[in-house]
């Protein structure tokens, strides 16, 4: 682990965001409460594993269970699963508010045994993905709404207003990936709409150096007239890495090419699929069929929907906004499912709600 | 059987416990499943047992106790009563009237707020009070500053998008004409969990579309008296966005350091003023301006929120940062 820059320590999770597996078992976690991303040795206890299904019911009541609360009181912000063991990670948050807090799960994928994974004293390394601050901002002030008892008060003109100096810009990581040395992370402001994907060198760079310059702005044109910026919500890289597949907050997908983009350069992604009116994709994975790569997505209004990769490479970008709109898809009659990730070589695991009840389940590749 | 503390820890104590008895502690909502026990360590003192858990009860929730496998004792963890306590600061914008396409709503609470409550206390709705569904981005990441103090509302980029199938078949959130109010129920919940103190609103009416760059060639600037402490006052062509306000404009002295103060951002967003906290050197100063300043509508400095490329224009500004001179008059 210390050819990763992994050294003992700690990481502490001030929120469940989203995961990712990298290089040797390696986890990524996103904390987006500290604005920043933890790579972690979770000294998965393997063993490794055929290429067999897992399906768990009810995993809420059961992790619930074990961290101590109703079904209710948790929500799975991701899932991930071991490279080798093929062991389930979930990132959970536990309670809200003061009360809440951040925990990873492992559920064995032999039997189901399902334990929380400690994050103290184990080979971990940590990135911020805040941007820098302006190296002057503590030399202003600014006027908020603040309570009675914090900051200081100042008299302009008729009205007195209490100061504190508090940066309150955050960008929250929607997803990240890690490909061939980088760790790719999709985030959303809590300011300025932008669509910055940021790439991350990894082992991390010591201090942070490097980020910024990463930053890449892939805008996306809706049917030929309109180019917009907008944040990236989900993505998915394939053919190795070479390609992404993103979704965007207002919904398009978009194909850009990841071995092209310079930092600091704007790319424009081509617009290859709308998934319907009203509707988010939510997550995606890339997965074999038959020799040929493709892509499921999971969305807030239609079931899982399946796209050859082969497709997306040959669909021009749309113009014409009519429906249905875009590379070739087979819609599966699968409704509920939030997140997604590569089993085994046989199958995708999703995570599924239907009818209040949230189970995790295994999709056989070659029958999607 | 009775909640207890061991050491600094809350527990559940057990008494009368055979030496190797089994204890197990579930959510009453797990019990009767195959749900896995909850994480903790049984401490033990004769016959007595103290459940020590690995992480803290959760008020208000019932737990189930288990002894070799029968049901012992089912005890509610009491919940420590909370006053409502915190009240809604602000709700920005603040001017009275908003484009059609606006992008983003700001939220300030008195105090920090939990997460998970937006999607259910938080909504528009039109005169009659009828709540407009879909208007809002509904997202699983709230938008929070890292204090939960302020939460970021975002309108439905896919309505206001021009192109994007949800726009055609659904249309704009808002409609010219047609006022709204942004409701935040008094349901939503502080970091403790009580309520709020009272609800709040605020009501807009609704013009026509913002589409423009924000340009800083068309604001105007009024340069304070030398050697004074009066504030600068920059006045712009539009309301901007609140928060990018906060950040995105600072001012530089003649030798081209930072001006230290204190920024006030005025009514309806339209105007910024930096009390300066030495007076006013004389010579040539600069305000600086970040061109991700948005206004409301999401158009920034350097790009309009959605660029006709078929409509030649200026839709696309400068990415570097924008500096426009003023100088303090002789007192």
């Amino acid at each position: 682990m210390a050819d990763y820059g992994l050294r003992p320590g700690r990481v502490r999770l001030a929120s469940a965001g989203p995961i990712a597996f990298g290089p040797a078992g390696i986890l990524f976690l996103a904390d987006n409460v500290a604005a920043k991303v933890y790579a972690a040795d979770v000294a998965d206890p393997g063993p490794h594993s055929p290429s067999t299904p897992f399906d768990l019911e009810d995993v809420d009541v059961r992790v619930g269970s074990l961290l101590g609360c109703d079904a209710g009181d948790i929500a799975i912000r991701d899932i991930a699963v071991h490279p080798d063991s093929h062991n389930v990670y979930l990132s959970v948050q536990r309670g809200r508010g003061d009360d809440g807090r951040a925990v990873l799960v492992r559920i064995d994928h032999a039997d189901a045994t399902i334990t929380d994974v400690p994050l103290d004293g184990v080979p971990v390394a940590e990135v911020a993905i805040a941007d820098a601050p302006a190296e002057d901002d503590e030399r202003l002030d600014t006027t908020l709404p603040l309570r009675e008892d914090e900051g200081e008060v100042y008299t302009f003109g008729e009205r007195s207003i209490r100061l504190l100096r508090r940066p309150i810009r955050t960008s929250t990581i929607t997803d990240l990936a890690y490909v061939d040395g980088a760790l790719l992370v999709a985030g959303l402001s809590n300011e300025e709409f932008s669509s910055k994907l940021r790439r991350i060198p990894f082992p991390f760079p010591a201090g942070g150096a490097g980020i910024v310059a990463n930053n890449l702005e892939i805008f996306h044109v809706s049917h030929g007239k309109w180019e917009t910026a907008a944040p990236i919500r989900t993505f998915v890289p394939y053919q190795g890495g070479r390609s992404v597949l993103a979704s965007y907050t207002c919904t398009p997908v978009v194909h850009f090419p990841l071995t092209d983009l310079q930092p600091g350069t704007k790319t424009v992604g081509r617009t290859v699929a709308e998934l319907g009116a009203v509707n988010q994709p939510l997550d995606m994975v890339a997965f074999e069929q038959d020799g040929q790569e493709h892509l499921l997505v999971a969305n807030t209004a239609h079931g899982l929907v399946k796209i050859a990769c082969r497709d997306i490479d040959a669909q021009a970008p749309l113009t014409e906004p009519t429906e249905p709109v875009g590379v070739p898809r087979k819609t599966e009659d699968l409704q509920g499912v939030t997140r997604l990730a590569n089993l085994n070589s046989g199958y995708v695991l999703a995570l599924q709600t239907e009818a209040g009840r949230t189970h995790l389940r295994s999709l056989k590749t070659a029958a999607l | 059987m009775s909640w207890s503390r061991h050491g600094d820890q809350d527990c559940l104590r057990l008494h009368g416990l055979a030496s190797a008895s089994r204890v197990e502690v579930r959510p009453a909502s797990a019990a009767t499943g195959t749900a896995p026990a909850m994480a903790g360590r049984l401490v033990r003192d004769g016959e007595r047992g103290y459940f020590v858990p690995r992480f803290p009860f959760m008020a208000g929730t019932r737990y189930t106790v288990t002894v070799d496998g029968a049901t012992v004792a089912d005890l509610l963890r009491p919940v420590a009563p909370h006053p409502p306590a915190v009240e809604v600061a602000a709700i920005y914008p603040s001017a009275p009237v908003v484009p059609r396409n606006l992008l983003r709503c700001y939220v300030w609470f008195t105090a920090p707020m939990s997460e998970g409550c937006a999607a259910s206390q938080l909504r528009l709705v039109d005169e009659s009070g009828g709540a407009m569904a879909g208007a809002l981005l509904s997202t699983e990441d709230e938008l929070w500053d890292a204090e939960r103090r302020r939460l970021t509302v975002l309108l439905d980029p896919a309505r206001i998008k021009r192109g994007l199938l949800t726009h055609r078949q659904v249309g704009y959130p808002l409609r010219t004409g047609e006022p709204f109010r942004l409701v935040v129920e008094a349901g939503f919940r502080d970091s403790r969990g009580a309520p709020l103190r009272r609800g709040a609103q605020r009501r807009y009416e609704v013009g026509g579309d913002e589409r423009r760059l924000v340009d800083p060639a068309g604001w105007s600037i009024a340069a304070p008296r030398g050697g004074t402490r009066e504030p600068l006052r920059v006045a712009f062509d539009r309301p901007l966005d609140h928060g990018l306000l906060l950040r995105c404009l600072r001012v530089l002295d003649p030798a081209g350091r930072p001006v230290g103060g204190t920024v006030r951002v005025g009514a309806g967003e339209r105007d910024w003023w930096l009390a300066p906290r030495r007076p006013w050197a004389a010579g040539p100063h600069r305000l600086g301006v970040d061109p991700v300043l948005e206004d409301v509508a999401g158009n920034s400095v350097t790009r309009v929120f959605d660029r006709d490329l078929t409509r030649p224009g200026l839709q696309t500004g400068t990415a570097a940062p924008i500096e426009l001179p003023f100088q303090p008059a002789a007192s």
